[in-house]
């Protein structure tokens, strides 16, 4: 009885030092931020705010021009499209590379690995001040050489949004080439030699076989870009926003829109209540995963 | 003939992924060459991708003229304490999590995978509220522990699911030989969980090292900014002509990260699917 008591204790001792830094630093903040949400906190109220319920709540939720909600679509369609093109894309690419007799493949996936070993936010300003800057950015340098006029890519919304989804799968691809490349490798060769066999056709082959094969391999990655793809931050922040200003665009995803009424707007209550719905659709939202995975298993 | 057909479209293949490969790799090769080119042709468009006129000026302007030196040293400060003191606190608390029994331990691990789908700047607000008035703001201890505190969250899961897939057999085979629980934990889980500790770690040193959005909130001043900061500071607007100075910067922080990462990349997959978060 003493020894198990002591294993307790020596079991708690072990986890509690993380425990305390992730109380402090992650936990206590979510829990002010629950707090704050309840407030009327912005800069002119910095110490005399007060309680107001669930008011910003019910502005970020049901007065359409908060922005939240219009926020929230951009975020659902951005992760969307960047899913989809991502999986196609790095399906192809991985089938691509993994064609029998292929040589130098390791050099090709070294090059394709670039862009995922380039510190984020270092690519992500390279892209804006080499590629899409209006004056000396290459994509204008090549449009003039062809005769066409400038254009400012990051100065209005769609084309800032379709030049932050490039940037985004430039940055993203990497990995799920990677994850997708192991996972056509894991494949039993000896299936698409009966398939070939039986007169199975390239489109045949990838639909019936190769994708149900590699599906629960690479579930985990998918799910994982997923989450990482809807709480983007860096990409649309640091196209669209410059040191004190905006470039013209005004898109929001969801945790931009967050940090602007936090840092710009200096709207905390607000900010704290966008980030409260935030984390609870963030936590449904991977309970419903979880729930899924775990019956898949089953 | 069927050979011939196959080399044909082995070489259309290697056209195909040369091509990608370049295109993939233009924003960098772009930044490189105007940060070697003596020329500032800037607003020229007889733009080419080797310098037509060879010069280091741009790196020494980085170096001498911009208080690089001082915001890396601030970097590698930050980068060190957090590496260290989140390993140290991760690796015995993926231990605890891992192998021993207690009660509360399955609710820890549901709680830190709903932590871990908390984006930290949603409470940076937050943070920055409870920071201020312990006077934890402007400091490097600040920072550190906000760091560590997020970091420590992907080590204890990530080393946990590592953890779990070693075989339990090994260690008590060589409990029943007569090693403690410690010596154990030391001799042989540890060099057993190798790749996954050094990619944890090189995750929290990556993150510190990318990390730019607390530190230009959390820090003012030029002399108190990380790399990323800085460089985040340092960079080209829309009219000023500081690219070349900035695509040389940017090439400068980037190497170190470069060269960690294809050190350790054959590590890489093995030591984060195992544990099954990202970073």
């Amino acid at each position: 009885m003493n020894k198990r008591k002591y294993s307790v204790l020596s079991a708690w001792l072990c986890v509690l030092p993380a425990l305390l830094f992730i109380g402090v630093a992650v936990l206590f903040p979510i829990l002010y931020t629950g707090y704050i949400s309840l407030t009327n906190m912005n800069i002119f109220n910095w110490f005399t705010f007060q309680i107001i319920g669930f008011r910003n709540y019910i502005n970020a939720l049901f007065v359409f021009d908060s922005g939240f909600l219009s926020a929230l679509g951009t975020t659902v369609l951005w992760t969307a499209l960047n899913m989809v093109f991502q999986l196609v894309i790095a399906f192809v690419m991985a089938s691509l590379l993994n064609i029998k007799k292929l040589r130098f493949r390791k050099l090709y996936k070294t090059l394709l690995m670039f862009p995922w070993a380039m510190p984020g936010y270092v690519s992500i300003l390279l892209w804006r001040n080499g590629m899409f800057n209006s004056q000396f950015g290459l994509l204008n340098q090549w449009l003039e050489r062809l005769g066409h006029e400038p254009v400012r890519w990051l100065a209005s919304d769609v084309s800032a949004f379709l030049s932050s989804m490039v940037v985004n799968l430039w940055l993203a691809l990497p990995f799920m080439i990677m994850i997708m490349d192991g996972a056509l490798q894991s494949v039993d060769k000896s299936y698409y030699e009966s398939a070939k066999l039986d007169g199975a056709s390239w489109f045949t082959c990838a639909t019936k076989l190769t994708i149900p094969a590699i599906r629960p391999i690479i579930a985990p990655a998918v799910i994982i870009t997923l989450f990482t793809t809807f709480k983007q931050f860096d990409v649309i922040f640091l196209l669209t926003r410059q040191p004190g200003a905006r470039t013209g665009a005004n898109i929001h995803t969801v945790l931009t829109f967050a940090h602007e009424n936090a840092f710009v707007t200096h709207n905390y209550g607000f900010s704290s209540a966008v980030a409260m719905i935030l984390f609870f659709l963030l936590i449904a939202f991977s309970l419903a995963v979880n729930i899924r995975t775990r019956r898949a298993v089953r | 003939m069927k050979k011939s057909v196959e080399r044909i479209g082995l070489g259309c293949l290697h056209i195909f992924f040369l091509l990608i490969c370049f295109g993939v790799l233009i924003p960098i090769f772009y930044a490189f060459s105007v940060s070697l080119n003596a020329q500032n042709s800037i607003l020229g468009s007889d733009f080419s991708f080797i310098p037509r006129e060879f010069t280091l000026s741009n790196y020494y302007a980085v170096l001498f003229d911009q208080p690089v030196l001082l915001w890396l040293r601030n970097t590698v400060i930050l980068a060190v304490a957090s590496v260290c003191l989140s390993m140290l606190v991760a690796i015995p608390g993926a231990y605890s999590l891992s192998r021993l029994r207690f009660r509360g331990r399955k609710k820890i691990v549901y709680g830190l995978i709903l932590l871990h789908s908390f984006p930290a700047i949603l409470s940076m607000f937050a943070m920055f509220r409870l920071l201020t008035p312990l006077g934890l703001i402007n400091t490097r201890l600040g920072l550190i522990i906000v760091y560590v505190g997020t970091m420590s969250i992907f080590g204890l899961l990530n080393l946990k699911g590592y953890f779990d897939s070693i075989p339990i057999d090994i260690e008590e085979a060589a409990q029943i030989d007569g090693t403690s629980g410690f010596q154990t934990v030391m001799l042989i889980l540890i060099p057993l969980a190798k790749p996954a500790i050094i990619v944890t770690g090189m995750m929290v040193l990556i993150f510190v090292w990318n990390e730019y959005i607390f530190a230009i909130t959390f820090m003012t001043g030029a002399g108190n900014y990380t790399l990323a900061a800085g460089l985040f500071s340092l960079q080209a607007t829309e009219m000023s002509g500081s690219w070349p100075v900035f695509a040389a910067a940017a090439i400068t922080v980037s190497l170190p990260i470069l060269i960690i990462f294809f050190a350790t990349q054959r590590f890489m997959v093995s030591g984060l699917t195992a544990g099954g978060v990202k970073g």
